[in-house]
């Protein structure tokens, strides 16, 4: 990177973050729109319990009531959000910011470490295809992650369970007091199940795949090759770095939409587990804040890679 | 984030050759696999029309509970009811027809507005259609349609309008890339210097000739994801309902016995479920290709 | 040579240890070893761990194991002291004496000395459970009392409004100590008190852990005896066939409830022990009587004789149950045995329904004066519900068979709770009452509880059956009362205002390495304090 570069790329990322603070607050919006509609009418609760405390706090003078205009309630509702009172839920009372961050970062672990096997296994797929075309062990390869792509998840999570137990005579709980052996083998195999399943590896083997033919049919990388310079240098920005975070970024909501499934059956306490549970409940204030917590999670993840694209290639990145 | 690689129609360009002879053997029995699917589907409901189902899937059989395959006269046995598994496989795809369609009809129809509006006129639409494909992005699939579950009702109507409004912004992308492509050809130059307007333009080149094949991709794997989605639902307790049959509730009732060691109850939903949205996949990858081919690489 | 005085320094030490006295109570002189830790699943969390505010059975079994109540209940179903070491009732049942023991302590908090158990924490719990701002579903119950007054440290009096049958076993309702919630005028669910409670039980608090696993040690200073298993632990989850499992894998311990599928294989398993108890509760079909077509109780009892009750119980359920005939549930002193249920007799159900002006239509359907049987059934669904699915299905086909068209209706909840309780929009519902006062039935069919949110939700009214409902409720005589319940069982069974349907025989399963397990019908752990795990066993 050039001096001189380093201020537009400055003036990029800002622009970027600027961006991704508005469409969160429009994110937030969405969510509003939902529950505003809603028959149960959320708000009237929530808002009320969040402004009786706010007003209880200050020990200012009495609450004044609920304006019926939407906008209003909406402005009152963000305003509450960013003090971070996000309301209790209607089911356990607890405050639910506490409770979402905390299991939010379960959900965090899983969802990350099976991005890694998901690519862990997709990369190599993809290099392969993309350099010496279509093998056969690309070609089943390939088949092989459609089909698990394909399966019902939760399905495939009982599959694997009860392999674990009947071959290996293991049963996988993860954070269990109990102790067992291979505790690590908990945690490994909601990550086997997430990161092949779900419809996600396939998609992204497909994508690798093309991307990186792109390319290296580019003439650019021709021209390097014919050069004797070695192409995987040239083309790694391009083909392999930006594909991956692109992916990552992409696939960030799939995989949280998997993990839902995934924490029921492996008993995972995360965030998806204690969205089922809220949905259950109509525990409005938990759900709206899981809501919220996994758009922040995948814009978090968006922003990341833009931030990289930019950094790697700042012109190609102001398309 | 483009997905297929693209490739014009030049106006007037009618290669004469047939494409099935263009394209490699792969995919033509790709392309025949997901056929195939299709005609399944539409077996699906003659058979049910016209009571050729070997029983009726709604009868109840006390007697017989959870039968394994091959016993007592039902091929594939029976579930938690008595009630024959092959018949309510036939018939639990037409749970996914009608909410399937729903959600596709509203991916193409506001993806392809959308698209058409950021591709074609640009600029200001170009920046709020990236918006909105971004916001609507940002969110998983299946926490809002849980989060739509608790604030209205688990209904699968429902919950289809969240998936086909979810996949708004793939079909925008795509159209817009297009558009974009065919920008650089000079293609829409050439056929406003031609004297078309602009409807037409839009309307017969380049979405008919240009971007239906993409669409037919973009429908089917929408179809494939509506049965994915409505599978996982079906484990949560919030999709299709009983007596009805759908292949993901099905599943459900079956894995209940899976540990117990009975298999079949849910085998034989999920390896339909299984090679149908592989059927879906292959057709959208080999006809992919072959539109690639028939323009050479 | 050189080790001598630190070898005399360390018998020094040991007989120090041992001479020192020993905090709070002796350790339970039944022979049996102290030590080992019980895991236990259940299917859900708990709501809270408070006793006052919780209504789920899950909370509920937690606070049966961390509080005590003034007066127990023990295996016979005889009431024992517990708190209260001994009480006097006054001749004309309305003020009751309580004296407290003294030697009872809270579970004490890190580094602190355990605070003594004395009258003021008795008045605070009943203060705070009546407040208005407290929402709790025991105000209702212990609206009888009046007042409650401290004579001393150690002794309370109860001011009852008026004299109650049976009164002294209400006052089991769990004591928590003055010094527990944050807020001293009413309990609510964001109390500190609710996640972090402090009792007098055998078991305390320790943690709960990332996964919502409760942790229970036991208390060194229960005043019964220090209870013998070391550590409870309740542990969550999400999906019952997990939970099955991971009993068999030795991954927890025991199930509370287990579910009737998983019987067999758990059955078959010589590991484990499936032990039966009884909860007061049962299943029904409950019919609308606002609608014409189920006013007359020729239709409803034609239901009746529709439904093959023995088949469903022997199919779903391996036959684990008994089928009942009218509305208590058959443990209970009310039940009258001599109310037989009627048979499973689809001729004769149809000949009730000619007889009550249906005649068989050309789509196979009964109909009457033009208007076809056809009704709406509404089944709340919460959580996974194989069973309730099957029984719906099964009622539809039989009702089918004799010409009745049913339309099936899988709601979530709580927008059935409103279908059924408020707006009252619908022909059948299929739900179970769970009962812990095993005979009053008044909110369920006396006229004066039809209404929005009320539980006489079918419009049911009989004036027989309202005044010997009240006439129940006013008489003071046991066996009087029992006579009027055994005739107001044999009405409504004629009757016929639900399809009565079964008691299910609960199971929990448990490692065999637990011993001496007693199991309440309706608390659970009532008697947890006296289980044991032997020593080899003991991990």
């Amino acid at each position: 990177m050039k001096l001189s570069s380093v201020r537009p790329i400055a003036l990029l990322i800002s622009k970027e973050l600027v961006i991704a603070a508005f469409l969160l607050l429009g994110v937030s919006f969405v969510i509003f729109i939902i529950l505003f509609l809603s028959p149960g009418d959320p708000f009237s609760t929530m808002l009320k319990g969040q402004m009786l405390s706010g007003a209880a706090k200050a020990g200012a003078r009495e609450a004044l009531g609920i304006s019926q205009a939407w906008y209003s309630q909406y402005l009152s509702w963000l305003a509450n959000m960013l003090h971070g009172d996000f309301g209790t839920s209607t089911r356990t009372g607890l405050p639910v910011l506490g409770e979402v961050i905390r299991v939010g970062i379960n959900t965090l672990y899983l969802t990350v470490a099976s991005m890694l096997l998901t690519l862990l296994l997709a990369v190599p797929i993809a290099i392969f295809s993309a350099r010496r075309g279509m093998t056969f062990f690309n070609w089943t390869s390939t088949i092989f992650t459609y089909v698990v792509s394909a399966l019902p998840i939760f399905w495939l999570g009982y599959i694997v369970i009860y392999i674990s137990m009947h071959q290996f005579g293991f049963f996988p709980l993860a954070f269990g007091s109990s102790s067992q052996k291979f505790d690590w083998l908990n945690f490994m195999l909601p990550v086997f199940v997430l990161g092949i399943g779900n419809g996600t590896i396939s998609e992204v083997v497909r994508y690798l795949r093309e991307e990186m033919e792109r390319v290296f049919s580019e003439d650019y990388i021709r021209t390097a090759h014919a050069k004797g310079a070695s192409i995987w240098k040239h083309s790694f920005k391009e083909g392999f770095l930006i594909p991956i975070t692109e992916t990552i970024a992409t696939k960030i909501p799939f995989i949280l939409g998997g993990a839902v499934v995934v924490e029921q059956v492996f008993n995972w306490p995360g965030m998806g587990r204690m969205a089922w549970q809220a949905a259950q409940d109509r525990d409005y204030p938990l759900i709206m804040g899981i809501t919220l917590l996994a758009a922040i999670i995948v814009r978090l993840g968006s922003l990341i890679q833009r931030v990289v694209h930019i950094m790697v290639n700042p012109r190609a990145s102001q398309e | 984030m483009k997905r297929y690689s693209q490739h014009s129609i030049e106006i007037g360009d009618f290669s004469g050759v047939p494409f099935w002879k263009k394209a490699a053997v792969m995919d033509l029995m790709y392309v025949s696999y997901g056929i195939f699917i299709v005609i399944l589907v539409i077996g699906s409901y003659i058979l049910g029309a016209f009571d050729l189902l070997p029983y009726d899937p709604h009868e109840i059989n006390l007697d017989l509970l959870m039968a394994p395959p091959e016993s007592t006269g039902h091929l594939l046995g029976t579930d938690f009811m008595g009630r024959d598994i092959l018949s309510r496989l036939i018939i639990g795809i037409q749970a996914y027809f009608l909410p399937g369609l729903l959600a596709i009809a509203i991916a193409i129809i506001f993806g392809t507005c959308f698209g058409v509006l950021a591709g074609y006129w640009g600029s200001g639409f170009d920046t709020i259609v990236t918006y909105i494909n971004n916001l609507l992005n940002s969110f998983p699939r299946l926490v809002l349609i849980l989060l739509m579950v608790a604030a209205f009702k688990p209904d699968i109507y429902y919950i289809m309008v969240i998936v086909g409004i979810t996949n708004v912004p793939v079909v925008a992308s795509l159209i817009k890339g297009k558009i974009q492509f065919l920008k650089q050809k000079y293609f829409i130059e050439a056929a406003t210097a031609l004297g078309l307007n602009n409807r037409v333009i839009i309307f017969k080149h380049i979405l008919w000739h240009n971007c239906r094949s993409l669409l037919i991709i973009q429908a089917t794997l929408g179809m494939a994801e509506a049965i994915l989605m409505e599978t996982s639902l079906s484990y949560l307790g919030f999709g299709v309902q009983e007596p009805t049959p759908s292949w993901g509730n099905m599943v459900q009732a079956g894995a209940n016995y899976f540990m117990q060691g009975k298999f079949w109850p849910s085998t034989a939903p999920a390896l339909a479920i299984l090679f149908t949205i592989m059927g879906f996949h292959l057709l959208g990858d080999g006809l992919n290709n072959i539109l690639e081919r028939k323009q050479g690489k | 040579m050189k080790r001598l005085p630190s070898v005399l320094l360390l018998i020094f030490f040991f007989v120090f240890i041992m001479m020192a006295p020993q905090a709070g109570a002796e350790p339970k002189t039944d022979g049996k070893p102290d030590g080992g830790a019980l895991n236990y699943g259940e299917y859900g969390r708990p709501t809270t761990l408070d006793p006052i505010t919780s209504n789920d059975m899950i909370s509920m079994r937690i606070t049966e194991l961390i509080f005590n109540g003034l007066v127990g209940i023990n295996e016979k179903q005889e009431i024992v002291p517990e708190l209260a070491e001994r009480w006097e009732m006054s001749e004309d049942g309305k003020f009751y004496t309580f004296y407290l023991r003294q030697d009872v302590t809270w579970h004490p908090k890190e580094e602190e000395e355990p605070v003594p158990f004395t009258a003021e924490d008795v008045i605070f719990t009943y203060n705070i459970m009546m407040h208005p701002k407290t929402i709790t579903s025991m105000k209702v119950r212990y609206e009888f009392i009046e007042s409650v007054i401290k004579m001393d440290d150690f002794t309370v009096q109860f001011t009852l409004k008026r004299p109650i049958l049976n009164a002294l076993a209400k006052f089991s309702f769990k004591v928590i100590p003055q010094h527990g919630p944050a807020n001293q005028e009413f309990l609510s669910r964001e109390d500190p008190f609710a996640q972090k409670p402090i009792g007098t039980g055998p078991y305390m608090l320790k943690n709960i852990t990332a996964d919502r696993e409760v942790i229970l040690v036991a208390n060194e200073n229960y005043f019964k005896g220090r209870p013998h298993i070391n550590k409870f632990a309740a542990r969550p989850f999400a999906d019952q066939n997990i939970m099955s499992q991971a009993l068999l894998f030795n991954a927890i311990d025991m199930i509370v409830l287990v579910n009737h599928r998983d019987i067999p294989q758990i059955q078959g398993d010589k590991r484990y022990v499936l032990q039966p108890y009884n909860a007061l509760s049962y299943s029904f079909f409950g019919y609308n009587m606002r609608n014409p077509l189920l006013a007359d109780k020729r239709v409803r009892k034609a239901f009746t004789y529709a439904v093959n009750r023995q088949e469903m119980l022997d199919s779903f359920f391996q036959g684990q149950g008994t089928i009942i005939s009218g509305p208590f549930a058959p443990g209970s002193w009310a039940y009258n045995l001599d109310v037989q249920p009627l048979p499973f007799d689809p001729q004769k159900a149809i000949e009730l329904l000619n007889e009550a002006g249906f005649v068989k239509g050309d789509d196979g359907i009964m109909v009457k004066d033009g208007q076809k049987l056809s009704l709406t059934l509404k089944v709340p669904i919460a959580k996974e519900s194989e069973a309730v699915k099957r029984v719906v299905l099964a009622f539809k086909n039989y009702l089918n068979k004799i010409g009745v068209d049913i339309e099936g209706e899988f709601k979530e909840w709580l927008s059935w709770k409103e279908d059924v309780f408020l707006n009252h929009e619908f022909d059948i519902i299929f739900a179970s009452w769970v009962f812990d006062d095993s005979a009053d039935i008044s909110s369920l069919f006396h006229s004066a509880e039809i209404g929005s949110w009320k539980n006489n939700f079918g419009a049911y009214s009989n004036p027989e059956i309202d005044s010997l409902i009240v006439e129940s409720k006013l008489t003071l005589d046991h066996e009087k009362r029992r006579t009027i319940n055994r005739k107001l069982h044999a009405i409504i069974a004629d009757e016929s205002p639900y399809t009565f349907l079964w008691t299910l025989t609960n199971y929990a399963a448990f490692n065999k390495k637990l011993r001496r397990v007693a199991i309440h019908p309706y608390k659970f752990f009532s008697f947890a304090d006296d289980w044991f795990i032997p020593t080899s066993e003991q991990r």
